[in-house]
């Protein structure tokens, strides 16, 4: 994902470097537009992920406020809350959550690749685009957002109900199957021929495989030998090895996100703990950013046109996903009412959708491809939340 | 009871059980330490009626209340395990026996084989206390052996 940098200093105005009081008033002005578009969400009671994308949308180009010597700091304060929010959420799982998720779910989870993937993928081929773009949009429709839902979750207080672990079993799922499927993707878009595609991706999935590997059987070494009493010393040390292995893996066609990630996996016990304490703020300010701009790389004169199939895509991704939980909730044996449950809480898309979408909108695979994710990414953000609280009220709760 | 135990990605285990009288309830623990009480609807056996988030010290105090410390609780599965293992709670008298003296001076280990494993001051304890450590008057003292070497142990720590 480092190719985002790339491009966009490729791109921007650099001609003359922006002075530094420029870069720092316009940066200062986005996170204070975040501030706000975040209280909104906070007033209204919706993630914030959809309010920074339309936030991104206007301060971009052809956005109301354009904003342009900032963009450099803003591309790389992206890369960097990418790597911060798939960092954390490996990080809620440890190498045992993993093994048992997969081990309990997976069946629902094949239900959940096929129902979920297949709509997105056939929409990019009736869009005209290539297989690749389509196998980009089969991931942004596949992938449920595991920050919002989390978040839903013990908010509405379903924490102890019992058809909970099937949905965080699922997204867990979704999030290893994402692993693995990234770094192909990743290759793909590079425009390898086959041969040195297959190549490429085997080197990549092996070396997944590989991390994989650590993470079960070294995690409790490698968090001994990372931790230190002092905040100080462990943020450093932690965030350090994070870009490391987020930039090393990104050298190697894996992606910096699935570094990240398996990164998170294998830390645990003590260092997870505190880590999960004192990188939430980095990850808020920096992951705003991100969706920020992604938002800003979409040309808000470029949605009208896929406004239309993004949102009869999202539709369907509704009704497949309520699909895929009601299946699952049924093969754990959870009840009529906890399967409706399950399955209005996997409609949320988000962060996830927004990172493969980001992969692709670098690599310039497909013009249409930002603004139709930024609009599926909108609808289900928003729509999401909503559902799931109705399925709650239907019940007369 | 049956207790069941399930984990609950990213969050941690939970723990469900249904009463005698058939209420179904479960027991998140966090992580964090933290725990959830849940009781489940009768009508929808998997839907969180209500939730009851208590904090550490918040569930230490409950369980004391519900009856016996969670050390007890842990004992009584000892002494299920061990069988002929005897566990006695020792409070050391106002004067005599061993208040004010050293374990070293009762010489209990090699009067009885039983084990002072650990001493209850206040709020804090003290577990596998030296031969040097001195008792204090109301100290909960941890005795474990056979049945005859506690009651001796008992017997010479309280005079």
């Amino acid at each position: 994902m480092g190719h985002e940098v790339v491009v966009a200093s490729a791109s921007g105005p650099l001609a003359a470097p922006p002075l530094v009081g420029d870069v720092l008033i316009e940066l200062g002005l986005v996170l204070l537009v975040l501030a706000l578009l975040g209280r909104l969400a906070q007033r209204i009671g919706i993630s914030s992920i959809p309010l920074y994308l339309l936030g991104g949308l206007a301060l971009g180009k052809g956005g109301v406020i354009p904003i342009r010597a900032g963009d450099n700091f803003i591309a790389v304060g992206a890369e960097i809350g990418v790597v911060l929010l798939l960092l954390l959420l490996g990080l809620e799982y440890s190498p045992e959550d993993l093994r048992d998720g997969l081990r309990s779910t997976w069946r629902a989870g094949v239900v959940d690749v096929l129902a979920n993937a297949l709509p997105g993928f056939a929409g990019g081929l009736i869009l005209g685009w290539t297989p690749t773009a389509s196998l980009l949009l089969a991931g942004i429709t596949y992938i449920s957002s595991s920050g919002i839902i989390a978040r839903l979750l013990a908010d509405m207080d379903r924490i102890g109900n019992r058809e909970t672990p099937v949905i965080l079993s699922l997204l867990v799922m979704e999030d290893v199957i994402t692993a693995f499927v990234l770094p192909v993707i990743a290759v793909l878009l590079v425009g390898a021929t086959l041969a040195q595609g297959a190549l490429a991706a085997g080197l990549a999935i092996g070396v997944v495989l590989l991390a994989f590997y650590v993470a079960f059987r070294l995690s409790a070494r490698v968090s001994r030998a990372l931790h230190s009493r002092s905040r100080e010393l462990l943020l450093l040390t932690v965030l350090g090895i994070t870009f490391l292995v987020a930039g090393l893996a990104d050298a190697v066609q894996v992606s910096a996100a699935v570094g990240a990630f398996l990164l998170g996996v294998t830390l645990s016990g003590q260092v997870a703990d505190e880590v999960r304490s004192l990188l939430p703020p980095f990850r808020d300010v920096f992951g705003g950013l991100f969706f920020v701009f992604f938002g800003m790389q979409v040309d808000p004169r470029t949605l009208p046109p896929v406004l239309l199939p993004a949102i009869a895509l999202a539709c369907v991704g509704v009704v497949s996903k309520v699909a895929t939980g009601y299946a699952a909730g049924a093969l754990a044996g959870i009840g009529r009412a906890g399967r409706w449950r399950a399955g209005y809480a996997l409609v949320p898309r988000g962060e996830f959708s927004i990172v493969i979408a980001g992969l692709g909108v670098a690599a310039g695979v497909e013009p249409q491809l930002g603004p139709f994710a930024a609009a599926y990414v909108l609808a289900l953000a928003v729509a999401g939340p909503i559902l799931m609280r109705a399925g709650d009220r239907r019940r007369g709760r | 009871m049956e207790i069941f135990e399930i984990k609950v990605p990213g969050i941690g285990v939970r723990y469900d059980f249904t009463t005698e009288a058939g209420d179904r309830a479960g027991i998140v623990i966090r992580r964090d330490g933290t725990r959830d009480i849940v009781i489940y609807d009768r009508e929808d056996a998997d839907a969180a009626l209500g939730t009851i988030e208590l904090s550490e010290g918040d569930a230490a105090a409950i369980a004391e209340l519900l009856g016996g410390t969670t050390i007890t609780v842990r004992l009584e599965q000892l002494r299920h395990d061990v069988e002929g293992l005897a566990i006695e709670w020792v409070v050391m008298p106002k004067a005599g026996g061993l208040t004010d003296q050293r374990i070293a001076d009762g010489k209990i280990r090699t009067r009885t084989s039983a084990s002072v494993v650990a001493v209850v001051r206040g709020d804090h304890a003290v577990p596998g206390p030296g031969p040097s450590f001195e008792f204090q008057a109301g100290d909960q003292v941890l005795v474990m052996g056979d049945a005859d070497a506690v009651a001796e142990a008992t017997r010479i720590l309280t005079g």
